[in-house]
C-alpha cells in the first residue's frame, strides 16, 4: 500500500513537469509567432525605402540635379538639358550607378504618344532612356521634377515639368 | 497543485502584461512617404502657364498669388489656374480606382490656417501614405494617398 502510494506521487509529479515544461513552451511559442509577426512586413518596407532613397540619390546626383540653374538649389529636380548629353555620352558611365537602366517619364502635361528623346526631337519627347533598351529585371521609381530652359519671343524662362525617374536593376 | 496553479497564474499576469504593452503600439502611423514626399516637392516646382510680368508661375509661387487674389497676365484667375493645374496633375500621376493599389487621394493647401485648395477622389482607407510639407510664408500642403 505504501509503495502504491509512493508511485502514485512520483506518476504525479511526472505529469506535473510535463503539464509545466508544455505550459512554459506554448508560452513561449506565442510570444514568437507576436514579435516576428511584423518581420517580414518591416523587412519589405525597409527594402521599399532603400530602393526609393538610392532613386531620389540619383536624382539628386551631380549628373542629373538641376543644381542651382533654375534659381535657389531644389530637390528632386533633374535638369533634363544635362541628361540629354549623359545621353550621348552613356558610354562613359556603364556600371556607375550599378543599374542597368534609366528612365524618365513625363507625366504632366501629358503627351498622347510615346516619344522616345533624341537630340532630333528634344523637348518634344516625352521619354528619356539613358540606354536605348526597356527597362528590364527589378524597378523602382520616384517622382521628380523635370526642367529645362525654354526659349519664347527670345526671352529665356526656366521650364519645369513633371516626371518619374524609372531605375531598373537586373535580378541578382 | 497548488504550486501549478501559482506558476500559471504568475504567467498570465507577465503575459497580460507583455500584451498590452504589444497592442499600445499604433497600428499605423502617418509615415513619412518619400514618394509622396517627392511627388509634393515636384509639383510645387511645375511651371504652370500662368504669366505674371516677369515670368510663367510655378505652383509655388501660384499658391501665394491666389492667397493674395491676384490674376494672371492674361486675366484669368489665379485661384482658378491653381485648381484647374493641380486636379490635372493629380488624376495624371495617381491612377485611383477600386481594382488600383491606390485606392484614393486628398490634397490640402493651407496659408495661415485657411484653407485655398482641397482636392479629394476615391475612397478613404486605414492603409495610407502622407505627407506633409511647410513652406515659408505659413504654406501648408498635406497629401494623403490611401491604399
Amino acid at each position: 500500500m505504501v509503495m502504491k502510494k509512493g508511485q502514485f506521487k512520483i506518476q504525479q509529479m511526472a505529469f506535473m513537469l510535463m503539464a509545466v515544461t508544455l505550459f512554459f513552451a506554448l508560452v513561449g511559442m506565442f510570444i514568437l509567432v507576436i514579435k516576428f509577426s511584423g518581420l517580414k512586413e518591416s523587412a519589405t518596407a525597409l527594402e521599399e525605402k532603400n530602393a526609393m532613397l538610392l532613386v531620389t540619390k540619383l536624382a539628386n546626383s551631380p549628373e542629373f540635379s538641376c543644381g542651382e540653374a533654375f534659381g535657389s538649389s531644389k530637390a528632386n529636380c533633374i535638369d533634363s538639358d544635362k541628361v540629354m548629353m549623359l545621353h550621348e555620352n552613356i558610354d562613359k558611365y556603364i556600371n556607375f550607378w550599378g543599374v542597368s537602366n534609366v528612365e524618365i517619364r513625363k507625366i504632366y502635361p501629358k503627351r498622347d504618344s510615346t516619344e522616345i528623346c533624341d537630340l532630333g526631337n528634344y523637348p518634344d519627347c516625352n521619354v528619356i532612356q539613358l540606354r536605348s533598351k526597356e527597362l528590364a529585371g527589378y524597378d523602382v521609381s520616384n517622382f521628380v521634377s523635370l526642367c529645362r530652359k525654354e526659349s519664347l519671343d527670345g526671352e529665356v524662362y526656366d521650364k519645369c515639368e513633371l516626371a518619374r525617374i524609372m531605375v531598373s536593376y537586373l535580378k541578382k | 497543485m497548488v504550486g501549478f496553479g501559482m506558476i500559471i497564474i504568475i504567467v498570465a499576469v507577465i503575459l497580460l502584461v507583455f500584451l498590452g504593452f504589444a497592442l499600445r503600439k499604433p497600428q499605423k502611423e502617418v509615415t513619412e512617404d518619400y514618394e509622396v514626399s517627392s511627388f509634393v516637392q515636384a509639383f510645387l516646382q511645375y511651371t504652370t502657364d500662368c504669366r505674371d510680368n516677369l515670368e510663367y508661375l510655378s505652383v509655388q509661387k501660384l499658391i501665394l498669388d491666389c492667397e493674395h487674389g491676384e490674376k494672371c497676365l492674361d486675366g484669368r484667375d489665379t485661384c482658378e489656374v491653381l485648381d484647374f493645374t493641380l486636379k490635372e496633375i493629380v488624376e495624371e500621376s495617381w491612377d485611383v480606382g477600386k481594382d488600383r493599389p491606390v485606392k484614393g487621394y486628398t490634397l490640402k493647401i493651407m496659408i495661415g490656417g485657411e484653407e485655398i485648395l482641397f482636392l479629394e477622389e476615391g475612397n478613404i482607407t486605414n492603409n495610407y501614405k502622407g505627407s506633409e510639407e511647410y513652406l515659408p510664408r505659413e504654406i501648408d500642403i498635406y497629401f494623403t494617398a490611401y491604399s
